[in-house]
């Protein structure tokens, strides 16, 4: 009989996650990742998609970026919005946003909404939730418009209209008063900016302003800042410091070259 | 500890450091002193704006024990004196506690017959010194109060929760209504207290509870409504929402999937 | 959550008599400052109210800076419910002594009145970041920084609360004039601070998501006290 001791397993190996735990019990504590307290939203309308971020991404209680981008470029007909750790968004959909590339170099067709969603969910759920991407994923393909969101463990939902992040509630109140089926173009976008600014103000995780993607068929357009909600308060004062405030204790000049009287080079 | 009002009753078997699940075997029974850490029947989100004519409250009638949807007819809503009403989430025998104290305060202040009555601010007052003061035994009164009144064409929107935190605003929500509610009560209410009629102050309210039954579990789409105005307190008495799911009937799945 | 605790306590849930893992505290948090003057004193805080756990704001308009009936000025952080009960604890004082010695107390007494409230609760602390502003005996402006069981120091300027990490650098900076070589210490007229007061609020609500909503300033000169509002963002 063969042994079976030395074959090799198949799929993603823990064992680190557990050394880590372990690790953690004895107070050495891994590095807080950035988090993006977030409002991210999507609705479908007419004949597209509309989605939408705000901008601010937070470490604890500290701002860490007043102005970052939280619509992933996935295809050119497809986007994504990403909540939670900012290093997974940002890797997982990079990483989708190229295996879509190379198949459609491949196949020499448009990328579908459902490869995209497939791809992300798969990855999610080989890391069992401990990529901790949450997104709102849009786009429009040969099926027409299509909005899904996927959770951190790799499950997936699909609904005319989507939030997530720590201002996903905020959002929600929004479209759930005021979404209507069917909307235009120009009212999606106003609806999504609505919701946006409602995790703005009323979610501490999210702020600053509110970016915005439309997808409609053979058309995405990617508005950054589309709306600035609160202007910057501008300063009182000035504070910038008078020549001479830094105090000079001693001043000692030296020559890097030494400059010899002679001819005059001969440039002819 | 999980001292949100919205979570007070959402059970975790994987971490629950209060063993707040009534149906777990392992309870401690004939502890009394334990009685308030280990909330059974709750009520969720209590709902408060201020409009032209006074002050307006909303909760539903769901009273939970664990998941289980056990009491649907639980009135959250209580008057306290002629011009103060009181709305309450959390526990709902430490509310039923809370009552009972306010009445005997009230009969006092009437015992003494000097012509003072207590005022909205006055209940408050004591109201979250009595919370506060809970708090500090570690004993605490396992709610979140809402408390609106109207005394003296002065309009009275205050909060008050188990650690003895409070506030006052134009808009006051309790447990998931802080976070579903309140945007759109701010949107709709904050700078408008003086032109809002009670008309637009009641589709407000039924538009957030509305929500509210759609998205948080422990909320029921029957609801009551309290308004305090110059005539005194008028509670409603309970009534159902109208919900609308066709938005649904074209989806299929939850992803991929086409039929 | 235990890092919630400001200092090192023998109370724990664990230890309580009634063996409850109720947690008693939460952090509303918010900033609040203090800058003192040759003879005014300004003391600020923000007026936003969250909820401590989450990212909720209760309340964009709650004061935690509070007038005291002898002319200062005390502002606290932390947790509300605390901070709240300190100020009517410290005001009833106020009132016994004024009707003890007919006179109102002085700010550098009242510091001391403070300490020993907080420390009082040494081993179940006031979870307030408290800061006292006021006039001197001799009417020089005044700030007294405390921890939260009763440790305190008069200072030029200070910054407590959620934003003060951000705030005392720049005040540091700006009013005790740090530099390698020694204080170099410029005077200051009331504009200057109030400019600097406002500005320092303005950038920690840039960076700070508990503070926001508003700003109000405590003027205190040998005229009183006045209050002024301002606006601070709000997201």
């Amino acid at each position: 009989m063969v042994s079976r001791v030395d074959v090799p397993k198949g799929g993603f190996n823990f064992d680190n996650y557990q050394r880590n735990l372990i690790l953690q019990e004895k107070g050495f504590s891994l590095p807080k990742p950035t988090k993006t307290g977030t409002t991210i939203v999507g609705t479908k309308f007419k004949n597209g998609v509309v989605l939408g971020a705000d901008t601010r991404a937070t470490g604890d209680t500290t701002v860490m970026d007043k102005n970052c981008f939280k619509i992933h470029y996935l295809a050119p007909n497809i986007y994504g919005c990403g909540a939670g750790t900012a290093a997974d968004t940002d890797k997982i959909t990079k990483m989708v946003a190229s295996q879509l590339e190379l198949h459609r170099l491949a196949t020499g067709r448009e990328s579908r909404v459902a490869t995209a969603l497939t791809a992300l969910t798969q990855f999610l759920f080989r890391y069992q939730g401990h990529l901790g991407a949450a997104l709102v994923l849009g786009g429009v393909d040969v099926d027409g418009p299509h909005l899904f969101s996927v959770s951190p463990h790799g499950s997936t939902d699909k609904l005319p209209y989507l939030c997530q992040g720590s201002g996903s509630l905020a959002a929600i109140s929004i479209f759930e008063s005021q979404w209507r089926e069917n909307m235009e173009r120009d009212e999606a976008i106003e609806l999504v900016k609505e919701a946006i600014k409602a995790g703005i103000f009323n979610d501490m995780g999210s702020g600053s302003s509110v970016d915005v993607a439309v997808i409609e068929k053979g058309r995405a357009e990617v508005c950054r800042g589309m709306e600035v909600p609160y202007p910057t308060i501008q300063k009182v004062d000035s504070y910038k410091f008078k020549p001479g405030t830094t105090a000079i204790l001693s001043e000692s000049f030296r020559n890097f070259v030494t400059i010899t009287e002679g001819d005059a080079m001969d440039i002819s | 500890m999980d001292r949100f009002s919205g979570n007070f009753d959402r059970f975790s078997d994987l971490f629950n450091p209060y063993d707040s699940n009534p149906t777990n075997a392992n309870h401690a029974i004939g502890d009394f002193t334990k009685c308030t850490r280990k909330p059974l029947v709750m009520g969720s989100t209590v709902l408060g704006l201020e409009y032209q004519d006074g002050v307006m409250i909303a909760a539903d009638t769901l009273g939970s024990w664990g998941q289980l949807a056990r009491y649907r007819n639980e009135s959250r809503i209580y008057p306290v004196g002629n011009f103060t009403v009181l709305g309450a989430a959390g526990d709902m025998s430490d509310f039923q506690h809370t009552k009972h104290m306010l009445d005997s305060l009230m009969i006092k202040e009437y015992y003494t017959n000097d012509d003072h009555v207590l005022s909205t601010p006055h209940i408050y007052e004591y109201l979250s010194r009595v919370l506060y003061h809970r708090r500090s035994k570690l004993d605490p009164l396992w709610n979140t109060y809402v408390v609106g009144g109207y005394n003296n064409g002065e309009r009275f929107l205050g909060y008050v929760d188990l650690l003895g935190t409070t506030y006052q605003s134009s808009i006051v929500a309790t447990g998931l209504g802080a976070y579903f509610a309140q945007p759109i009560l701010r949107n709709a209410v904050e700078g408008r207290e003086g032109i809002l009629t009670e008309a637009e102050a009641i589709e407000i309210l039924n538009t957030c509870m509305k929500i509210l039954f759609y998205r948080e579990c422990k909320t029921l789409n029957r609801i009551q409504r309290a308004k305090v105005t110059a005539d005194g307190v008028e509670i409603s008495e309970p009534y159902a929402l109208p919900t609308e799911w066709s938005f649904g009937e074209g989806i299929r799945g939850f992803g991929t999937q086409t039929q | 959550m235990d890092s919630f605790l400001p200092v090192q306590v023998s109370w724990t849930p664990q230890t309580a008599a009634s063996g409850s893992d109720f947690y008693p505290y939460t952090n509303n948090a918010g900033t609040v400052a203090g800058i003192s003057g040759g003879d005014f004193c300004v003391m600020a805080a923000d007026t936003r109210q969250s909820f401590g756990v989450g990212y909720l704001i209760n309340t964009r308009y709650q004061p935690k800076m509070f007038k005291l009936s002898n002319g200062s000025v005390l502002g606290t952080s932390g947790f509300y419910a605390d901070g709240l009960t300190l100020i009517k604890r410290i005001n009833q004082r106020l009132e016994w002594y004024k009707h003890a010695h007919d006179k109102e107390m002085s700010t550098p007494a009242l510091a001391q009145l403070l300490s020993i409230t907080l420390y009082s609760k040494r081993f179940f602390p006031y979870y307030a970041r408290v800061l006292l502003g006021g006039l001197d005996l001799e009417g020089h402006g005044v700030v007294y920084g405390y921890d939260s069981i009763g440790s305190y120091e008069p200072c030029l300027a200070r910054a407590t609360g959620s934003g003060g990490s951000l705030i005392q650098p720049f005040l540091d900076n700006q009013i005790y004039r740090k530099t390698p070589l020694g204080i170099l210490q410029a005077p200051h007229t009331l504009d200057q601070v109030k400019a600097v007061m406002r500005d320092s609020f303005t950038s920690a609500t840039e960076r700070d998501i508990q503070t926001g909503d508003y700003l109000e300033l405590f003027i205190i000169t040998a005229q009183g006290v006045d209050v002024e509002k301002y606006d601070l963002r709000k997201d």
